[in-house]
């Protein structure tokens, strides 16, 4: 993950950050709440050829733009044999496969096969085939299935962590996704009706108030400063974290509120950070140190005075609470979703 | 942020000038497509009436800078309903229905089409809106299309939930109230009275009741008609509207199943459920069709009107196969349309009541399915198959007469409509009903018709007349009749066409300066001893010879051919017409060329004694007729004489003549055999088609005589060089263009095509046809003889060449080289390149090895492997017709010659049927059925029909297959129809 390992933060300052991030209450370095967002500006239905799409730019500057594109495919027979029902075959492919999923992430300065990209993309394909909701949407019939291609764009330098610009620009995207109405019968060759506006939402709507009646999972970047939970760090956060965690939720069919669909541990960049090094120990100050001293130096953490790499790890119960501050009622996922609600095409 | 969205105003204002649309497109992949287009809206585009003085200036300057004048006439014709005079607004279905209506001289001028009518009109049906476009050229009838979507004010969007239909009707709506209100403006402008009315046609109900709410000026088809002058012939030309068809539907039954749907067929097809192929329906059982698919060897056989289900010959359909207890064999008896129905009545709407099926064809079809029960190994059930939808209709417009008894007899004199029945000309088609108020005025007479539609409720396809060619059995009538029937292109050269000839006409020489840039890559063969031979009275001279005896003992040889690439240039308007037409045709008393007469008769044609360009091909040739050296060049010639095939074999063998052109003549002829040996040995086919030629009267061209054609050894020189240097030229396209090579081929016959005629010969006369190579063909044709009867082998040879496939030009790109195959000359490799004046395959050949030999650059067009596919495929087709077109004026004339006759000729049994049988008679290369009916005096005559043996016996009399009898030959004219037919019995 190159692009965060040269953090421009001198020993003090990582220091001087990880402190503050540290009291209760935390002092982030723009003066938010632990919980607060960084504004965002959003629009979708941005590029009129693509069957779905949305643009999100953040305060810090970056931004994503996702397309999304449909296109019909010819489900592959296994075995080369039609199968009866009695085998349960038919029901399989109703819930489709995880196949028609298509994510790619272009990140600039990146090959598409370097870690990050391919890495942020299993992610968000993860989040986003977890519940089996949306694969089952792509079945046309015994025969035909959609495929979906999700083309996440980033424009900027990745200046923070990008999962979740790209997360919740591709949940706005897919909120827009509308695919061709089907007037051929189920599985004959597909044919369209060629009125975009028959068209209808992947993530389908109420037909009065035009909400989306389910909707897309959201991948939210929870970090720990000790035991405080910080979401929606900045770069300059991540720098000091003592544990990141990457937290998709998606709305619960059942009872409204939100569940959390995967979770994965995300390695701080602050571990690669260089702990500060005591004047005795500087050279080029006139010091130095015997090798003696420079292992008690390091293994008794006699300089945490300044600076110390965190080792990583997070206790059961922050997680608990990362992952409880996500979901709740009330709670962060659902005032980002929320938030999202407000943005019209 | 600023937004990245494109602003589109979501309803357009005038401030605004761009919009944009979507929609949805379903690839034939299956795939689907999110179009958007980006539209500008403009306001300048214009009216183009001559009323209205603010467009004028908007009108695009043409090439010269020069304006086009305003289309739509300032002062249009009024009728009773508008006496202010009127614009016409047609909506699509308008034009679909009636385009004949439109096409007529005297109706309907100041049209405004709209873009919008006119791509849907290019959606429904290609031909008719190439006859559209063809209408807006004409400058009489005042078409104007108007781009209303590209006009902001006549600009409509889709609505949410609006079909596109409704949509589309929306526009033009919104177009004529448009050109309503902007005629008033400018009207008011000129301070002039006479507004005309903007009249929108439509046969949409439902457009036009919105129309009225809008307080627009509409007007159904048949009510706008009925107002004009000369409303019955008009109305006639105008499909039964849909208005008529739908109170028709309510209580009539369906007699026909219905089609699967479009996505339902190609699924079917792709998965190999179903099958396409082109409806072809046999000449001598009308409820009998055949489909090849690509999937069988055989043909799919299609029984019964119910298994049609409304196909019509041509049409390309999806089939469903029987299953195997429907299996019949093919039928083995002549069936007639106009002898099961000949007493329905057109008129008679209820006829649903009995079914699709009548009594007596359902009779005539079970006796069919007893039959094949019965047989065992020659008539084995074949499988047969049911129309389940139509993929794309290829109707026409056919040529017919209106059936007698179909009209009442009262009404011959009144003018009231009454449905008649029109019989085509092509047997092959059903018979189609029309509506008609001049049913007594058309009796008799040769006339157009166009099927509109076929619905499931109707026994018949409902059509509507055109026009009348004439009184049947004039020779004018018949003649274009045969024309439009095969699609020959007759009409007068265009003068755009014209504009590109020399322009020094018939007074164009060979520049006498050799610095003329016309000389240059041109070698001067005026010294050689050039001479034609040609049928006699021949004009288009294609190709000349000569040939000299060089030095070394070898021949020199030369074939020249008219140099037409030089005058027809690639791309400009003679070029396309050419290309459109194919090849010249040749009627009896009629040629229709492909080239202007300037062209073709004078100066590109050969004559003698006259300088003329040439393309030639000279070889060197040893004793033995084999090719030392071929060189390709472009030349200047001189022939010496001009001769006839006759004339030039009196020359050869006068041996008093001893001049040196003579001398090269007999040069040629002992080559010419050596070749001919040589090619048969090889393998060539000797194939042959009944041939006759018209002796005519010389003053007013009536026939007098019958002759078969005869061959002279001459005839045959002339082939054998024309072969040679086809041959050559092949070898040399393709060795420059591999890819593009214009190049003809005939693909070996299927087995399976000679099987019948092989078991034929097996079982009557104990005679071995081999047909796994042209050579063992060749060779097995050569043993079917009769020593009691010379013409048997020659009858063997006719119905031998009917089994063979048609020979083909392709693009040497599309097939593999063994597939380049001439199997009927045993070539390799071979294509058309000595008549370049009367095929146009020829003149493309002339292009490409004119670039071969670097003379010139090769045009574009002949470097496009798929723009030469499209123009092989025309030509093949073309090709094609005119043969057709050219053996049916034969047909017309031979009828002619015997009119009034009763002769007494030899003929042999070519096909036997469990009711009749076909014989031919050589003298007249006439065939024609003998049907048991007749024989018995109008009754069928108990018979006994052997499949197996090919014979029919009834009474005392048996009747084998290639039997030769002796028939009378008389003509007689049909009761119902007038119509003259020959007639054969026995004697």
């Amino acid at each position: 993950m190159a692009p965060y390992t040269n953090i421009p933060l001198s020993p003090a300052e990582l220091s001087y950050l990880h402190t503050s991030l540290a009291q209760d209450p935390p002092i982030r370095p723009d003066g938010r709440s632990p919980t607060q967002f960084r504004p965002l500006v959003a629009e979708t239905d941005i590029l009129p050829s693509a069957n779905g799409s949305a643009r999100i730019c953040f305060a810090d500057g970056t931004e994503a733009v996702v397309g999304v594109k449909a296109e019909v495919e010819r489900t592959g027979r296994k075995g080369g044999l039609v199968r009866g029902k009695e085998d349960g075959e038919v029901e399989g492919e109703e819930r489709g496969e995880d196949g028609w999923l298509d994510v790619s992430i272009e990140i600039p300065g990146t090959r598409d096969d370097d870690a990050l990209p391919v890495f942020l993309a299993a992610m968000l394909t993860e989040a986003l085939l977890a519940d089996g909701e949306l694969k089952g949407r792509l079945v046309i019939g015994r025969v035909w299935h959609w495929r979906l291609f999700v083309d996440i764009l980033l424009l900027s330098q990745p200046l923070s962590y990008p999962l979740p610009l790209l997360s919740l620009t591709t949940h706005l995207a897919l909120l827009s996704t509308r695919l061709p109405a089907l007037i051929s019968q189920k599985d004959e060759d597909p044919l369209f009706n060629d009125d975009w506006e028959a068209s209808t939402h992947l993530f389908p709507r109420q037909p009065t108030t035009n909400e989306p009646e389910t909707k897309p999972p959201i991948t939210l970047l929870v970090m720990t400063v000790g035991t405080n939970i910080l979401f929606d760090p900045s770069s300059d956060e991540i720098a000091v974290a003592d544990a990141i965690v990457a937290i998709s939720a998606t709305e619960d069919s059942k009872d409204g509120g939100l569940k959390m669909v995967a979770l994965r541990t995300v390695d701080p960049p602050s571990r690669l950070t260089s702990a500060g090094v005591p004047t005795q120990a500087n050279t080029t100050a006139g010091g130095g140190l015997s090798a003696e001293e420079t292992l008690k130096l390091r293994e008794k953490d006699a300089g945490a005075t300044v600076w110390r790499p965190p080792r990583g790890g997070v206790s059961r119960t922050v997680l608990g609470r990362m992952i409880k501050k996500v979901v709740e009622k009330g709670g962060v996922g659902e005032e980002v979703l929320e938030g999202l609600r407000g943005v019209k095409s | 942020m600023t937004s990245l969205k494109r602003s589109y105003a979501s309803s357009t204002t005038p401030s605004t000038t761009l919009s944009s649309k979507t929609y949805l497109r379903t690839l034939r992949s299956g795939k689907v497509q999110k179009v958007v287009r980006e539209l500008y809206l403009r306001q300048d585009i214009p009216c183009s009436s001559q009323l209205c003085s603010t467009c004028i200036d908007l009108a695009p300057a043409g090439f010269h800078g020069k304006q086009d004048p305003p289309v739509l006439s300032a002062t249009p014709a009024g009728t009773t309903q508008y006496p202010q005079g009127h614009y016409l607004v047609p909506d699509t279905n308008a034009f679909l229905t009636a385009m004949d209506l439109f096409e007529a001289e005297d109706a309907a001028r100041d049209v405004i089409v709209l873009q919008t009518v006119l791509e849907e009109v290019k959606n429904r049906s290609l031909p008719l809106y190439h006859r559209l476009i063809a209408l807006t050229k004409n400058e009489g009838k005042r078409f104007y299309v108007f781009f209303n979507d590209f006009r902001l004010e006549t600009y409509v969007t889709r609505e949410a939930g609006e079909s596109i239909n409704d949509r589309n009707d929306r526009a033009v709506r919104k177009a004529c109230s448009w050109y309503g209100s902007h005629l008033q403006d400018a009207v008011k402008a000129r301070q002039s009275a006479r507004c005309p009315a903007v009249v929108m046609l439509s046969d949409d109900r439902e457009n036009l009741r919105k129309a009225k709410e809008d307080g627009l000026i509409a007007s159904g088809l048949q009510d706008y008609v009925s107002g004009l002058p000369d409303a019955d012939r008009l109305l006639d030309m105008v499909a039964a509207s849909r208005d008529q068809r739908a109170t028709r539907d309510e209580k009539a039954k369906m007699v026909y199943p219905e089609y699967m749907s479009m996505s339902a067929m190609l699924t079917g097809v792709k998965a190999g459920s179903l099958h396409q192929g082109t409806f072809s329906v046999s000449p001598y059982n009308y409820l009998e069709g055949t489909v090849h698919v690509p999937a069988f060897d055989r043909p799919l056989i299609i029984q019964g009107r119910e298994n049609s289900n409304r196909a019509v010959s041509g049409d390309i359909v999806v089939l469903e196969v029987l299953p195997k207890d429907q299996w019949k064999a093919p039928s083995s008896k002549v069936i007639e349309e106009d002898d099961l129905t000949k007493n329905e009545n057109a008129e008679n709407e209820d006829e649903s009541a009995e079914g699709v099926v009548t009594e007596k064809e359902r009779r005539a079809l079970q006796e069919e399915v007893k039959r094949a029960h019965g047989k065992v190994a020659e008539g084995k059930p074949q499988p047969t198959a049911k129309v389940v939808g139509v993929i794309k209709r290829n109707w026409r417009q056919y040529v017919g007469h209106v059936d007698k008894d179909s009209v009442r007899s009262e009404a011959k004199q009144s003018r009231a409509q009454q449905t008649v029945f029109l019989i085509p000309m092509d047997k092959r088609i059903p018979k189609i009903k029309v509506r008609t108020r001049q049913a007594g005025d058309l009796l008799g007479k040769r006339v157009l018709v166009t099927i509109d539609s076929w619905d499931r409720d109707s026994r018949y396809p409902v059509g509507h007349f055109i026009r009348s060619l004439g009184e049947l059995e004039t020779k004018g009538a018949e003649t274009e009749a045969l024309l439009l029937e095969w699609d020959v292109q007759y009409r007068p050269f265009p003068k755009s066409v014209l504009d590109c000839l020399p322009a020094e006409g018939h007074d164009w020489k060979v520049p006498a300066d050799t610095a003329d840039p016309g000389w240059k890559g041109r070698r001067d063969l005026r010294d050689l001893l050039v001479c034609s031979i040609d049928p006699p009275g021949c004009v288009d001279i294609d190709d000349a010879l000569h040939a000299k005896l060089l030095p070394n003992g070898n021949f020199e040889v030369g074939v020249h051919i008219a140099d037409v690439s030089h005058f027809v240039k690639p791309n400009n308007a003679m070029d396309k017409e050419a290309s459109l037409r194919g090849t010249t045709v040749y009627l009896v008393d009629k040629r229709i060329d492909m080239l202007p007469m300037l062209l073709g008769t004078d100066l590109c044609s050969l004559k003698p004694y006259v300088e003329r360009y040439a393309f030639s091909v000279l070889w060197e040739l040893d004793q033995n007729a084999d090719i030392v050296n071929a060189t390709f060049t472009k030349s200047v010639i001189r022939s010496r004489e001009a001769f006839s095939y006759e004339r030039a074999q009196l020359r050869i063998d006068d041996q008093s003549q001893q001049d040196e052109l003579t001398q090269g003549m007999r040069h040629l002829m002992m080559l010419s055999k050596k070749l001919r040996a040589k090619r048969m040995a090889a393998g060539a086919l000797n194939l042959a088609s009944p041939e006759v030629r018209i002796e005519a009267e010389s003053e007013t061209s009536d026939p007098v005589d019958v002759k078969t054609k005869q061959l002279l050894d001459t005839n045959q020189l002339v082939e054998e060089f024309m072969l040679l240097a086809n041959i050559s030229v092949a070898g040399k396209n393709y060795s420059a263009f591999p890819q593009t090579a214009l190049l003809r081929r005939h693909a070996a016959p299927p087995k399976t095509n000679f099987e019948e005629l092989a078991n034929q010969l097996k079982v009557k006369k104990n005679l071995e046809l081999r047909s796994d190579s042209s050579k063992a063909l060749a060779d097995s044709l050569d043993t079917c003889t009769d020593p009691s009867d010379p013409f048997f082998n020659t009858l063997v040879r006719i119905l031998a060449t009917r089994c063979m496939m048609s020979a083909e030009y392709f693009c040497s790109g599309t097939q593999a080289y063994p597939e380049f195959r001439h199997y009927g000359l045993a070539s390799e490799i071979y294509t058309h390149f000595t008549s370049p004046i009367r095929r146009y395959a020829d003149l493309e050949a002339h292009r490409q090895l004119a670039a071969a030999i670097d003379y010139e650059p090769l045009d574009a067009s002949l470097q496009s492997k798929s723009k030469l596919e499209a123009v092989c495929k025309n030509i093949n087709v073309r090709h094609r017709n005119a043969q057709m077109a050219g053996r049916a004026s034969v047909e017309y004339y031979v009828g002619q010659a015997l009119k009034g006759r009763v002769l007494t000729e030899d003929g042999f049994v070519m096909r036997i049927f469990s009711n009749g049988f076909v014989v031919f008679v050589p003298r007249f290369g006439i065939e024609g059925l003998i049907r048991l009916r007749d024989l018995g005096g109008g009754k069928e005559v108990e018979s006994v029909f052997d499949a197996e043996e090919y014979s029919l016996s009834f009474g005392e009399r048996k009747v084998e297959l290639f039997e030769k009898l002796k028939v009378r030959i008389e003509d007689e004219a049909e009761e119902g129809t007038g119509k003259r037919k020959i007639k054969l019995s026995l004697v």
